[in-house]
């Protein structure tokens, strides 16, 4: 079980605003990535570490989280630097989707979930058992399975350490 | 039950009969594409899996194109990084500068993409790849490695969509409005992520390869995971002598199963802009017509090819920019550049009064060469319009196509190919 508060996003939070372009052509490192994350998204995020200060453990929102086509993974490292460890909404865009199974932080879709939450409610994460609570407010959300192939990865800590692994012992990738 | 062209194309790169939509896979990669600025880290963290040579030097396809000519000091050493690199691997396609061009036309353009093939870029428009009936799905740099160093990569199938296109394409409208017509009727907020998108019908068939390149590659930006036509005539010319590699042909079947049909008629089909700020809120041009703008700008992986270049040539033949307008033209690569002085549209953009620049990404990806500054009006043949997208967040972008770009230039305005020509 994983707890702590949340942050909701509002609609159209992209790729973009997470990670703001001067920090396209940075290294990919979750401590580099997480001082500016979220600058582009609201003004008092847009200072050194302004989202990673406010201490959230899950943020929350509606659809096409981190939109907008962009593959970077600086979108990843940067959430993961700032202490994110799941992102809940009823939609992701599908390059980040796929970045966050690749560094193993469940992107965890959850139909209608940004109603029933706001910014600071505590939340606890069951992923066993695909259940949110809130603590706050006492509601309970169920979420939408994720393909076994998701769980290995992240159990493995990513694509990067369950890729090594298999070539480090001879066994076919399929 | 049939399979669609995508579903096939997955089925036979992951050594199945069939697919399903949902299921996960992992497929051969016939080409993995990366570029200047995430190049160097795709290679580090390939090392990182424990080998040294990639897995096949002729299908890693290495690209200068984000960073070129670099603009800063910054760039120029990231630049002698990644040529390092490339060296270090031997790689036998590197596209640097002088012989560089945006990475998704030089994919397509030098054959390194193939019907019934998966290529991947990590760059979000390698859906670029489906004009020639290729599979083209952009990811990360983690993916890349992954390639680089097995030629595999994990895919869940997604299921299809089928846009059905009939008609007439009417003088001065392009593959472009099309796009954007899609975009405003589908919004770009959900209802086609991860699916994959596939073009058919008449007008699809008539209409050339740069057209079905801009086609598909902004269907990456109504969320879809891949834009797709089946090869046809058109493709095996286009192919026929850069190919590398061979191919066969490859269709959906008749009993293939798609989510939707939609099906658009483009007799009635306008030249068609979207505002600033959302790819979503497009109109016909009508609706805009007199908006003044102070720079128009056309290249990008988009609309930077020779057929872009020859309309606009076509609108500005004898006539001249629009004193309050400064245009920058940037050919989508070195190819394109060369074609288009030897057919003299570049001669008569100049003649016209705009600034031709070196092949690159340019001032789409927002780093240089033309971005926008405070209180600027953009109009752009470009692919995005967020704020900010081409430099300051107090810039307008309006995107449309390259005929009501040139033709818009002349006036200082918005203006209406089809009245003005």
């Amino acid at each position: 079980m994983i707890k702590g508060k949340c942050w909701v996003a509002d609609d159209y939070v992209m790729a973009y605003d997470i990670i703001i372009q001067e920090y396209w052509t940075s290294p990919i490192d979750a401590e580099e990535n997480s001082k500016w994350v979220m600058a582009g998204v609201k003004e008092e995020f847009n200072k050194e570490n302004g989202f990673k200060d406010q201490g959230f453990t899950f943020i929350v929102a509606a659809h096409n989280f981190a939109g907008g086509g962009k593959s970077i993974e600086h979108v990843i490292t940067g959430l993961m630097g700032a202490g994110i460890q799941a992102v809940f909404a009823t939609s992701f865009a599908r390059l980040q989707f796929r970045n966050a199974i690749n560094y193993g932080l469940p992107f965890v879709t959850c139909d209608g979930i940004a109603d029933g939450c706001s910014t600071g409610d505590e939340l606890e994460y069951y992923p066993d058992e695909g259940e949110i609570r809130n603590i706050t407010n006492g509601t309970v959300f169920k979420t939408v399975p994720a393909a076994p192939f998701i769980a290995e990865v992240g159990k493995a800590g990513g694509l990067m350490n369950y890729v090594r692994d298999k070539i480090a012992k001879g066994e076919p990738i399929e | 039950m049939g399979m669609t062209i995508t579903e096939k194309i997955m089925a036979r790169n992951s050594g199945r009969e069939h697919v399903v939509p949902g299921e996960l896979v992992w497929t051969d990669i016939n080409t993995v594409m990366t570029m200047d600025y995430l190049g160097k880290t795709c290679f580090d963290k390939f090392r990182q899996l424990g080998k040294t040579e990639v897995f096949d030097k002729d299908r890693v396809i290495c690209v200068s194109d984000h960073l070129v000519p670099p603009p800063n000091q910054k760039f120029a050493t990231m630049l002698n990084e990644w040529r390092e690199v490339v060296k270090n691997h031997d790689i036998t396609h590197f596209y640097d500068l002088g012989r560089q061009g945006i990475a998704h036309q030089i994919m397509v353009e030098q054959g390194h993409v193939l019907p019934g093939t998966i290529s991947i870029g990590t760059d979000s428009h390698a859906n670029t790849y489906g004009a020639v009936g290729a599979v083209g799905y952009a990811i990360g740099v983690t993916d890349a490695a992954v390639a680089m160093a097995t030629g595999k990569a994990w895919f869940r199938v997604p299921s299809s969509v089928k846009f059905h296109i009939t008609g007439q394409w009417q003088p001065w409208v392009m593959a472009k409005d099309l796009s954007l017509h899609i975009m405003g009727m589908m919004h770009w907020n959900g209802h086609l992520i991860y699916k994959t998108l596939e073009f058919t019908g008449p007008a699809i068939q008539s209409l050339d390869m740069a057209g079905r390149m801009t086609l598909c590659n902004m269907t990456v930006d109504l969320g879809a995971k891949n834009g797709i036509v089946a090869p046809d005539k058109i493709t095996q010319r286009y192919l026929d002598g850069v190919a590398k590699g061979d191919w066969d042909m490859i269709a959906s079947d008749e009993d293939a199963e798609y989510e939707a049909v939609y099906e658009i008629n483009i007799n009635d089909l306008a030249p068609t802009v979207a505002l600033p700020d959302k790819l979503d809120d497009t109109v016909p041009v009508e609706k805009v017509i007199g908006t003044k703008f102070n720079k128009a700008f056309v290249g990008t992986c988009t609309n930077g090819r020779l057929e872009d270049l020859a309309i606009m040539a076509e609108i500005l033949e004898d006539q001249q920019i629009h004193r309050d307008v400064n245009m920058i033209v940037v050919p989508a690569s070195q190819t394109v550049y060369l074609d288009a002085l030897k057919a003299g549209y570049l001669e008569t953009l100049v003649k016209a009064g705009a600034a031709i620049d070196t092949p690159s990404c340019a001032a789409c990806a927002g780093i240089h060469t033309g971005v926008a500054g405070d209180g600027d009006i953009v109009l752009s043949a470009g692919n995005r319009n967020m704020k900010g997208r081409m430099g300051s967040k107090n810039a307008q972008i309006y995107l449309t196509s390259p005929a009501v770009v040139a033709a818009s230039a002349i006036r200082g305005e918005i203006t209406d190919p089809r009245v003005a020509s």
